[in-house]
């Protein structure tokens, strides 16, 4: 582990941060190579290495900013660090099994070191969220009843107790504002089916029924 | 437009060669990709060798996205010396066909009395591919193809692309990628599969007779060109590329130094000078669509030349083609439905000084129009098919055109000097895996060579060279 982002993902701009901050780089290279070191501590240079990464090849999908147009990926731009981390340590781990996952993060994150995925995840973090048009009105009102409350009958809790009441992601529960609905409704048929394994959610999806999940979704997406 | 200079005392061989040497497809489908990313095919390609926006991003960034561990070496000031995948970027692709013409060709074997041959070709393989395709260093990588194609029996150079290629980051998070390639086929470098090079028929058949007209840019120089470009492409939006094509003004060996002459071998159409080639696109993506519009163009100055083996001097007049062309491309990347629809339309104007001081063509000025256009349809990336119409038309010359001279067999003649074609190619197609496909093509002519009936002056008709194509495709 040097100073170098031992990511073997798309080599973007390794030399340009490396000629600039040279004197900056090697003397981290020298505090390094010592034994203490903080693995999730981020470095400038690291920083610079997962800004260009995040911009250059993970905006490709996401949207520059992490405020993808394209609502078969996710929106990424405030989204929670923690949540964040996880989830790519879980795609390198090969852990996620979700269908998307699989073809595409799985590969994405397979060389991504810990030190890299902190600065995605904190770059990502920082990022401000596009709001996105609202639309169906009685539908994201039904929606927010549901997040709000819950189905009782259903035996469905409300799901700010852990996204927060805003849907802003609460410890390392995700934020849910402002995700595309399409994608939501993806992930609560990848927690239904247990294609993507989360004990909590899997129980929450199998008591929604087609119609919640579309009236959920609509209103996450049209949270700020 | 091939050997223009030389027709009329070619023509047997001409029309030999034209039935053999049906254009051969392009064929872009490289698993290397998928294990350099990680990612599978569904990420580049709607179905290959269809790109997605994430293709495109991937190839103007020079086909060097890798995940996999490297063999490095690092220079004490952190300069990248060396970055080498343990596992290499190898391919392979074959494809295996049948081709059932509705009338048979000809059997040229014996010239003065040609009988029919005989109806169904299997082709086993038509095409068998090697593939070098992935990155070479940092922001060096390359689409390389060696070809083994059984209507030559021999290994050739294919499709090539080298890149060099960069991302600066723009104020603002907009990106600026750029990049330089070295290719051999105009618009192979290209990133739309609007432009010829990838463009619809992805795969067709070697074994029936295509139409004499065809634009230069459209497929009639690949691998015998050598072409230098560099590219923009901002904001993965607009695209802008600029570049040239040259080839070796010699014959086809040197017989003072011994060094090889043009890239075919054949010293015919031969680029005098650099050919410029231009392009220009805009993407605009927004929720599940992606909808580009571009334009694009070459001027080639060629010398003539000679038929194969038959070199001739190469200077003096030259032939000068102007293309123009614009191109859309419109997909819809759904979970369950995926649809396409694309098309081209190319303008070429002709000024055949050469050809025509040699007498081989009538006018001095011709000019021919293409335009292609096809609907792609794909369920859950298992089955689908696609739809496409072709219309070529263009001024007559009896040069350019042939009629069947006294005694020939006609098929690829004009009775009335005209390249004018028409037609549709329907095609279905299966994918049990996503680097396996299986096709049933047919192709209809309402129009081919200028005539509907008895267009070669020998009484065929532009039916008789419907074609069903079937093919298995597939690559690892």
């Amino acid at each position: 582990m040097h100073g170098v982002p031992a990511s073997g993902s798309y080599q973007v701009g390794r030399q340009r941060p490396a000629s600039r901050f040279a004197p900056l780089a090697a003397l981290l290279a020298l505090g390094l190579s010592a034994a203490a070191v903080h693995a999730d501590e981020t470095d400038v240079f690291t920083q610079r290495y997962a800004h260009r990464l995040a911009v250059g090849t993970c905006g490709i999908c996401h949207g520059a900013q992490g405020n993808s147009t394209q609502p078969k990926f996710p929106r990424l731009a405030g989204q929670n660090a923690n949540y964040l981390v996880t989830q790519l340590k879980a795609f390198r781990d090969q852990a996620r099994g979700d269908p998307d996952a699989i073809s595409y993060m799985w590969g994405m994150a397979r060389e991504l070191d810990d030190k890299t995925i902190s600065a995605l995840a904190a770059y990502y973090a920082t990022q401000k969220p596009v709001p996105v048009r609202r639309r169906d009105l009685a539908l994201i009102a039904r929606g927010k009843e549901i997040y709000e409350h819950g189905i009782e009958s259903a035996g469905v809790p409300a799901c700010n107790a852990c996204h927060g009441p805003d849907a802003h992601g609460l410890a390392d529960f995700p934020r849910l504002a402002s995700q595309h609905a399409q994608y939501v409704l993806k992930q609560l048929a990848s927690f239904q089916s247990n294609m993507r394994d989360v004990a909590v959610m899997h129980g929450i999806a199998q008591s929604l029924r087609e119609s919640d999940m579309q009236a959920v979704a609509a209103f996450l997406q049209a949270q700020p | 437009m091939m050997g223009a200079g030389a027709r009329g005392s070619y023509r047997v061989r001409a029309a030999t060669l034209a039935l053999l040497l049906a254009a051969t497809p392009a064929a872009f489908a490289v698993p290397s990709f998928a294990r350099q990313t990680g990612m599978a095919c569904e990420v580049c390609h709607t179905i290959y060798p269809e790109l997605t926006h994430f293709g495109r991003a991937f190839k103007a960034n020079g086909y060097v996205l890798d995940n996999l561990k490297q063999v490095r070496d690092v220079s004490a000031k952190r300069d990248e010396l060396l970055e080498l995948a343990q596992t290499p970027a190898l391919s392979i692709m074959a494809q295996v066909s049948y081709t059932q013409v509705k009338t048979p060709l000809p059997d040229l074997g014996l010239p003065d009395n040609p009988g029919l041959a005989q109806n169904g070709t299997a082709s086993f393989p038509q095409q068998l591919s090697l593939f070098y395709a992935g990155k070479i260093a940092p922001h060096f990588g390359a689409f390389f193809q060696i070809t083994y194609a059984n209507d030559s029996g021999t290994f050739g150079i294919d499709n090539t692309d080298l890149r060099f290629a960069d991302v600066y980051v723009l104020p603002n998070d907009q990106t600026l990628i750029y990049g330089v390639s070295l290719n051999n086929n105009p618009t192979v470098q290209d990133l739309w599969n609007s432009t010829p090079a990838f463009g619809f028929p992805y795969a067709a058949s070697n074994a029936t007779v295509s139409p004499l007209g065809g634009a230069q840019i459209d497929g009639a120089l690949g691998q015998q060109v050598a072409g230098l470009s560099v590219y923009a492409f901002w904001n993965e939006a607009l695209y802008a590329e600029i570049g040239g094509y040259r080839s070796a003004q010699q014959a086809s060996l040197n017989q003072l130094t011994g060094v090889a002459g043009p890239l075919d071998g054949t010293a015919s159409n031969v680029v005098r000078g650099l050919a410029p080639y231009w392009r220009l696109a805009y993407e605009h993506n927004w929720d599940r669509h992606s909808l580009e519009v571009g334009l694009y163009g070459s001027d080639f100055k060629l010398l003539p030349g000679g038929a194969p083996g038959s070199p001739v001097p190469l200077q003096g007049p030259v032939n000068r083609f102007k293309d123009v062309a614009q191109d859309v491309q419109y997909q819809f990347i759904g979970e369950t439905n995926l649809l396409t629809i694309a098309g081209t339309r190319i303008h070429e104007s002709m000024n055949l000084d050469a050809s025509f001081a040699a007498e081989a063509v009538a006018n001095a000025s011709n000019d021919l129009t293409t335009t292609r256009l096809w609907a792609t349809y794909y369920h859950r990336r298992r089955i689908g098919g696609t739809l496409g119409f072709f219309a070529t038309n263009g001024s007559t010359d009896s040069g350019l055109y042939p009629a069947a001279a006294p005694g020939d067999p006609g098929v690829i003649t004009s009775a009335s000097s005209s390249p004018d074609t028409r037609g549709w190619t329907a095609e279905v197609n299966y994918l049990p895996w996503l680097n396996t496909k299986l096709s049933a093509q047919y192709t209809k002519y309402t129009k081919f060579n200028g005539g509907s009936t008895n267009y070669d002056g020998v009484g065929r008709d532009a039916s008789a060279n419907d074609t069903w194509y079937l093919l298995l495709w597939f690559s690892y």
